[in-house]
């Protein structure tokens, strides 16, 4: 991923989401890979154009919320029924549901947590060096980045499946 | 037709039960009305939350939630009907039994007939007139008269549902209370129909070709997966209370249900009602599948039902669930209404709706676009 921008390429600026969805369907027919999109929100069905595989993400959160739902039973488990029996208004030491409460806020804790840690993990997060390359692609603009492939090539292309402005990014070092 | 039929099945039942076995006859009886009583009202209730938040994902499919309010009228009947039956069912409307309880005698000034019938039928009468003025304007496009209505409606919802579900379930038990009770029916209510809608969606998909996208499926199977925890959370919320506090007015209520017969109920409400739905909805396959999300959707509107019968049995038959011949035909008498009505509404308004749904495609690209510059 990161690879194109250190590469630089060729940048195409579109005005709409539908456009820019367009475009990347056009792209990928014409067999092209070598391309980042970028967009100022989540534009519906763009990964599927993109023909991007599944995010990892959901899976950490499944292991850890699991992890942390079966350790928030073991630890309640332990405490009131092996290490320290305490008889509570007559109830079993093994009182399951009131350890339920707690086992569902640590599945929440450690999938949460998990999630946000997985995030920053994939999205290669905190990364101060990066900028954007073009300010209007964090507001209202939409565009992609062709790399690898002679700049020429790369514009007329952009142009013909309807970016409204070609721009070269040369590339530098970014990091 | 078959509607008709299976309608017909269910007065006969019903008729037959009133000989041989009132008490079962009319315990089904509350069964199924509030539980198609639930979706019928439901119905409007999920179109409101799409009028007030202008929600654009849904767009046409919110007209096959609207079409669960033609039951309404029939349930305004059923509440009518349920008036001969009260006494099998309620304590308070015993004389005899509340002259004997100084408890009831104090409750008698809300729990007595008049005003238990007065509150029912008023109650579904105002939804019956939201019900007609806010499905109007739906069809005419007058999405800003609704967006007036729906927080008004909403909020009258909440309480008329919640006055409701405490007379027509929670004062089978004069004695027993639980403040959580309405927000615990309404979560019944909500999958009930959303299950609805989801298994009506996938029809008009499969039988009549209409073109609903898969990615519609795929947002009504996350509906329905959050809200079944959602119902867990609830449900749990009241249970543990409860059986913490082990207060004796409070107690009876779970001690009736986790005891005899009733205990694989109530554990079947834990693991079948909630886990499998939930395990199984997770993925996100499943969620985009045709076949796994009707047959979840199928099975989640039976968990709802037996929920209910686990409500509104046990006060009555303590030693387990008695389900038989008679519970069956009064529950396929109510389909057959249900479907009636549903029939009734779509018919005349099918091209309309699916002319609305197949402008989506076009339309809806349209929509994300304007997003974006406003």
């Amino acid at each position: 991923m990161s690879r194109s921008h250190k590469e630089g390429g060729v940048l195409g600026l579109f005005d709409d989401p539908v456009r820019l969805l367009e475009a990347v369907r056009k792209l990928r027919s014409r067999g092209l890979t070598e391309f980042e999109v970028f967009s100022p929100y989540a534009v519906e069905g763009i990964e599927k154009a993109q023909g991007l595989k599944r995010s990892l993400i959901p899976f950490v959160t499944l292991v850890f919320a699991s992890l942390g739902c079966t350790l928030g039973f073991y630890f309640q488990y332990w405490t009131s029924v092996i290490d320290w029996p305490l008889n509570v208004g007559g109830k079993p030491y093994n009182s399951w549901p009131a350890f339920v409460p707690v086992m569902f806020e640590l599945t929440v804790l450690a999938g949460g947590l998990a999630t946000f840690g997985a995030l920053l993990l994939f999205a290669r997060l905190p990364n101060t060096s990066r900028s954007a390359l073009d300010p209007s692609i964090t507001r209202d603009r939409f565009a992609i980045l062709v790399s690898g492939m002679n700049p020429e090539d790369a514009s007329n292309l952009l142009t013909t499946i309807g970016a409204r402005e070609v721009r070269a990014i040369v590339p530098r070092g970014w990091f | 037709m078959r509607y008709v039929a299976l309608a017909l099945v269910g007065v006969i039942s019903f008729v037959i039960g009133l000989v041989h076995a009132p008490e079962r006859a009319w315990a089904a009886f509350l069964v199924n009305h509030f539980f198609f009583m639930s979706i019928a009202i439901g119905g409007l209730f999920f179109a409101a939350i799409h009028w007030l938040t202008g929600a654009k994902w849904s767009r046409g499919i919110h007209h096959l939630s609207e079409s669960f309010t033609a039951y309404l009228p029939i349930a305004f009947l059923a509440m009518t009907v349920l008036y001969f039956g009260s006494s099998h069912l309620y304590p308070w409307s015993r004389p005899e039994l509340v002259a004997a309880s100084p408890i009831l005698t104090a409750k008698a000034a809300y729990l007595n007939k008049p005003f238990f019938f007065a509150r029912g039928l008023g109650i579904i009468a105002v939804w019956l007139a939201f019900a007609r003025a806010m499905i109007r304007n739906s069809f005419h496009e007058r999405k800003e008269a609704n967006r007036t209505l729906s927080p008004v409606f909403l909020i009258i919802f909440a309480l008329s549902f919640t006055v409701l579900s405490f007379d027509l379930l929670m004062s089978l038990d004069p004695y027993w209370f639980s403040t959580i009770f309405g927000v615990y029916c309404f979560s019944i209510l909500f999958n009930a129909i959303l299950a609805s809608v989801t298994l009506l969606a996938l029809y008009a998909r499969t039988h009549n070709s209409w073109d609903i996208k898969l990615d519609r499926f795929h947002d009504l199977g996350k509906y329905l997966f959050a809200f079944t925890i959602f119902w867990a959370y609830i449900a749990f919320s009241q249970f543990m209370l409860i059986w913490y506090a082990n207060l004796s007015e409070e107690v009876g209520y779970f001690v009736r249900r986790l005891n005899g017969g009733w205990y694989a109920v109530s554990a079947f409400l834990v693991f079948g009602k909630f886990l499998v739905p939930f395990l199984v909805l997770m993925a996100r396959g499943a969620k985009r599948s045709i076949g796994v999300l009707s047959a979840m959707a199928v099975y989640i509107l039976l968990t709802q039902w037996i929920e209910i019968l686990w409500i509104v049995q046990p006060e009555i038959f303590e030693n387990g669930p008695v389900v038989g011949f008679l519970e069956l035909g009064i529950t396929l008498g109510f389909i057959g209404l249900m479907g009636m009505s549903v029939g009734g509404f779509l018919k005349s308004r099918e091209t309309l709706i699916q002319a609305e749904i197949a402008s989506f495609g076009t339309a809806g690209g349209a929509a994300i676009g304007e997003n974006a510059r406003g």
